[in-house]
């Protein structure tokens, strides 16, 4: 076993990890009291129709990046392909960091979470998706931490133990597969039915791993290019960027198929993708956040630009919470069972908590990954 | 084995929305929160306009999408057919809301829908949502059953009565409030409609009214193309209950 000397680095919290920390507790404790003061009424679902609001939305994008990042660290750690070592250890480190940061979100979301973690064990619901999310994101946290543990005594990437990377990659792929089919089965609501979805979550779940990998790469380094050794900018200048590339332009396929399909049909419900393209945001994510970055990945020579790398990784991480957002809200503005009392479609927009839920998500995922870059003090893999 | 179904006759309902009313005081719902509503749908523009309404309870599916995606199995359907909540179960994930095809389930920690917010008026203890100043005696209430005040944090919806069905006599056919023996155990919202357009019944009972009606007038179920198996049936003179969608709907 390559495993380094057990002696434990002394802990320097970066300034980093101190402004993260810093920010999330002021936002956390912000958002407790709108929660404390306002209870549920504070999120803007209702009875009518769009019972799942930001925060599913915002959940359910941080664990679809925390799965993409171990398929990603998969590479390596499962497939024994050796020339992605470099990306492996910051790879599981930010798949724990945003799976706690989706997780705290749903645990605010939901009325009784902590019910949650006997009830649905022990009750061998099989028939429903979310009975399975719940017993392998439980599974997929605790391999997760193992892994974690792993990298953070300093052990290499080729030591580490193989069941365990295999574990951790069958979690997530079921994770995302699963994720998916909790939309995809419904059929009366026909904007997410479809025996495709999985796979298209599948799509955006990895895509999302990789412009987190390749944005907190550079973040951690304080966005100086050049402190970043040397091995990894080649990784995401070559295969990394077409990995990117190649996920964006399923991505933009899926969508584009979709919505040709949606807006040819007559079919009842489906006229949710007149409105879905008469929004800003449907265009935003797509050509911001799809065409705009494929071009600077699928390009070598801008690829190799590391502020256009940053760029692209930004566009796209936006652009898939904005295609989230989208997907799980606009599926359900129109009620399958309306009468007069349900204006059509439905609307939505955040509330001030709902946003703040995401805000604590967002700074609670950062706090916890530069406690992990500075728990090791290791700042390259 | 009975299973409990309901048959309501569209050429006899009036909208009157007694039988709205009358769920909402019998399982203390927030006003703009019942479990049983009639739904209003307007077609066209004047002169030329259709106005057609349905009352739509639980369908109390046989196929309950509702009961396939609880995580927990706070949902659950009972021997005799009725589809209920467990609210020491429920976690209020909504999922359950999400997935059921006629839009019968509540959360009610929501915005109000009517001012003034009734559950600051009359606040709760915390297992109840809210203290209504008419609610049924303590006894009758069954947190595993979803009967009773809602508590906070968990969903609801139409029980067909439970507390008042699971009492009947056993191998009755049919619910009545005609027959003084029965009257006692039929739903409250069947009780007091006016037209008597509500009927309450054993399906599983070849000779029960409800099975007369659905036979003799061609009942029909809502959105059969879910396979949820509505155990309500609507009788609309022969063709489909009007629910019109968006896409159907007369534009002149
Ligand atoms: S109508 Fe909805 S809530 Fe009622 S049993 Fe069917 S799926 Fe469940
Ligand atoms: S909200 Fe409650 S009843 Fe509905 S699916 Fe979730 S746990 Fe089950
Ligand atoms: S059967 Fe009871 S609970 Fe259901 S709609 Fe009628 S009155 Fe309400």
């Amino acid at each position: 076993m390559a495993t380094a000397a057990l002696a434990r680095p002394a802990f320097k919290p970066s300034p980093y990890l101190v402004g993260a920390g810093a920010l999330f507790v002021v936002a956390f404790v912000y958002a407790m009291y709108l929660k404390l003061t306002l209870g549920h009424a504070g999120f803007n679902t209702t009875n009518y129709g769009v019972f799942w609001g930001l925060p599913i939305v915002a959940y359910d994008y941080f664990l679809l990046t925390s799965t993409g990042l171990t398929l990603l660290a998969s590479l390596p750690l499962t497939l024994g392909l050796r020339q992605f070592d470099p990306i492996a250890k910051r790879c599981i480190w930010l798949a724990l960091a945003a799976l706690v940061g989706g997780v705290a979100i749903l645990f605010m979301e939901l009325a009784h979470p902590f019910r949650a973690l006997w009830a649905a064990p022990l009750n061998f619901q099989t028939a429903s998706p979310l009975f399975w999310k719940i017993l392998c994101v439980g599974a997929y946290t605790i391999v997760l931490v193992l892994l974690a543990l792993t990298f953070a005594r300093g052990t290499a990437p080729a030591a580490v133990p193989k069941p365990l990377a295999l574990l951790a990659t069958v979690l997530a792929l079921a994770i995302t597969l699963i994720a998916g089919s909790v939309y995809s089965m419904m059929i009366f609501r026909p904007f997410w039915y479809g025996g495709e979805l999985p796979v298209a979550f599948l799509i955006e779940s990895f895509m999302g791993g990789i412009v987190f990998f390749v944005f907190f790469t550079y973040l951690i380094h304080g966005f100086s290019v050049d402190s970043v050794p040397q091995s990894t900018r080649e990784l995401l200048a070559g295969s990394v960027g077409t990995f990117v590339a190649a996920a964006i332009f399923l991505h933009i396929l899926f969508a584009v198929v979709r919505t040709v399909a949606g807006l040819w049909s007559y079919g009842e419900g489906l006229q949710v993708w007149r409105y879905t393209v008469d929004q800003p945001l449907y265009w935003a994510a797509l050509i911001g956040g799809g065409i705009v970055p494929l071009v600077i990945f699928a390009l070598p020579a801008l690829r190799a630009q590391p502020w256009l790398q940053i760029l692209g990784a930004v566009l796209v991480a936006l652009g898939l919470l904005a295609s989230r957002y989208e997907f799980v809200i606009n599926g359900q503005l129109l009620p399958p069972f309306k009468g007069s009392w349900a204006p059509s479609p439905l609307s939505y927009e955040p509330s001030q908590l709902e946003w703040m839920l995401l805000i604590v998500g967002v700074l609670l995922a950062n706090t916890v990954y530069a406690a992990l870059e500075s728990w090791s003090s290791t700042k390259e893999s | 084995m009975t299973k409990w179904g309901m048959v309501i006759d569209l050429d006899k309902c009036t909208g009157c929305q007694a039988c709205t009313t009358a769920c909402a005081m019998e399982n203390s719902r927030l006003p703009g929160e019942s479990w049983q509503d009639v739904l209003f749908y307007h077609e066209g523009t004047y002169p030329n306009v259709k106005l057609s309404w349905l009352p739509r309870p639980c369908m109390q599916c046989e196929n309950p999408s509702c009961v396939a995606v609880c995580p927990t199995k706070a949902t659950w359907k009972t021997e005799d057919g009725v589809v209920l909540v467990d609210w020491d179960k429920c976690i209020g994930c909504k999922y359950c809301m999400i997935a059921c095809p006629y839009g019968v389930r509540f959360y009610m920690d929501e915005k109000p829908v009517v001012q003034p917010d009734l559950r600051e008026v009359f606040p709760g203890d915390g297992n109840r949502i809210w203290n209504p100043p008419y609610k049924m005696p303590d006894h009758l209430e069954d947190r595993k059953r979803g009967i009773g005040v809602q508590p906070p944090g968990v969903v609801s919806k139409c029980t067909f009565c439970y507390h008042k069905i699971s009492k009947a006599p056993k191998g009755v056919a049919d619910l009545d409030e005609d027959n003084p023996e029965t009257r006692e155990y039929t739903p409250a919202c069947v009780r007091v409609c006016p037209p008597k357009a509500r009927y309450f019944g054993d399906l599983d009972n070849p000779d029960s009214k409800v099975n007369q009606l659905i036979a003799d007038k061609r009942g029909v179920r809502l959105k059969e193309e879910t396979g949820n198996k509505p155990q309500v049936y609507y009788l609309s003179g022969g063709g489909a209950p009007v629910v019109p969608g968006e896409r159907s709907q007369r534009t002149s």
